[in-house]
């Protein structure tokens, strides 16, 4: 960050396009080791890639989700203490909200791909698709939430209730098909668990994981500033139409004859 | 849908997803950047912040 009137709450520049090429040569190494260097599964065949979009998918998801819930409980618990009302901490919550949902709906798509060939359908109701599609939905809400045109502050506690209250659902997520019977698989990796998975395919998995953390990083930064940018331009906004109001309150009590 | 198929349509989707999230973020910061003035040529002394840049 450089030096300017905002700085400390801006984003700098030449860190994102930092991140921004190295989202892309990353991303490019990604399909060649996802769609070339991996072995097809001896089970699964081909379609076992997926794996390498659809795991990293739904942990950004939570990555993300577990971001909003955090700059959330910040939000409410500083937010009458700082004298910027905290609305940094309303923006990176926003902003993560927005890439776990964009993420969630990746995994919803390459899951029901995924399932169609191996199961031989697109949907089925069990424990994790069903907590699937609702946390997609709760979070959709979310971002609805923050879209309303109420005071800001306002707007940031309630959203920042619903990001916690929505939050109940990761977790349940993750462990539905330990708590239930489900047709979909156990977790391909988990901590304190032998991984489900090995050789090519697992080193393959877990940069695809570093490779989708960085492009959601560099999603975040982006919507974080944009998010600012929309404040910026609302108050600018506002300051126009009640000066303007106050020239027609100036011009309307002025007597005839008057100078201004 | 073979396997060969539905591996190039998820991996499609998600790229085009991606694209199309990430330009649609970047277009609407520059919009909103050239609609307040930010990133344009600025006299000495401006009020404007100067960091809130709106490129990749």
């Amino acid at each position: 960050m450089s030096g300017g009137t905002n700085s400390t709450e801006m984003t700098a520049t030449p860190a994102t396009r930092v991140l921004g090429v190295s989202a892309v040569a990353a991303t490019a190494l990604m399909i060649l080791l996802g769609l070339v260097i991996s072995p097809a599964d001896v089970v699964q065949g081909e379609a076992v890639r997926m794996l390498y979009l659809h795991v990293p998918s739904i942990w950004i998801a939570y990555g993300s989700f577990v971001l909003t819930s955090f700059s959330s409980l910040l939000f409410l618990a500083r937010s009458k203490r700082r004298p910027d009302g905290g609305r940094h901490y309303d923006r990176l919550a926003g902003s993560a909200a927005e890439i776990g949902v964009l993420f969630t709906a990746i995994t919803l798509i390459t899951g029901m791909l995924w399932g169609k060939v191996t199961w031989g359908t697109y949907w089925q109701w069990d424990a994790r698709l069903t907590t699937t599609v609702l946390l997609f939905v709760t979070y959709l809400g979310y971002l609805a939430l923050r879209r309303l045109p109420v005071d800001p502050m306002v707007r940031g506690r309630r959203a920042a209730v619903m990001a916690l209250i929505s939050f109940i659902n990761v977790p349940i997520v993750h462990y539905s098909v330990d708590w239930w019977r489900t047709l979909h698989q156990k977790a391909s990796l988990s901590v304190g668990r032998r991984p489900e998975i090995t050789g090519e395919m697992y080193w393959t998995l877990l940069y695809s994981v570093l490779t989708v953390t960085i492009i959601a990083a560099w999603l975040t930064v982006h919507r974080y500033r944009v998010i600012r940018l929309e404040e910026l331009r609302d108050e600018e906004t506002l300051e126009q139409l009640i000066s303007s109001r106050r020239n027609e309150e100036t011009a309307d009590t002025a007597e005839p004859g008057d100078t201004i | 849908m073979s396997e060969v198929a539905t591996v190039a349509t998820g991996w499609g989707l998600t790229f085009v997803v991606v694209v199309t999230y990430s330009l649609w973020v970047v277009s609407r910061g520059r919009a909103i950047g050239r609609e307040l003035g930010i990133g344009e040529a600025e006299s000495p002394g401006s009020k404007r912040d100067t960091d809130l840049t709106t490129d990749s």
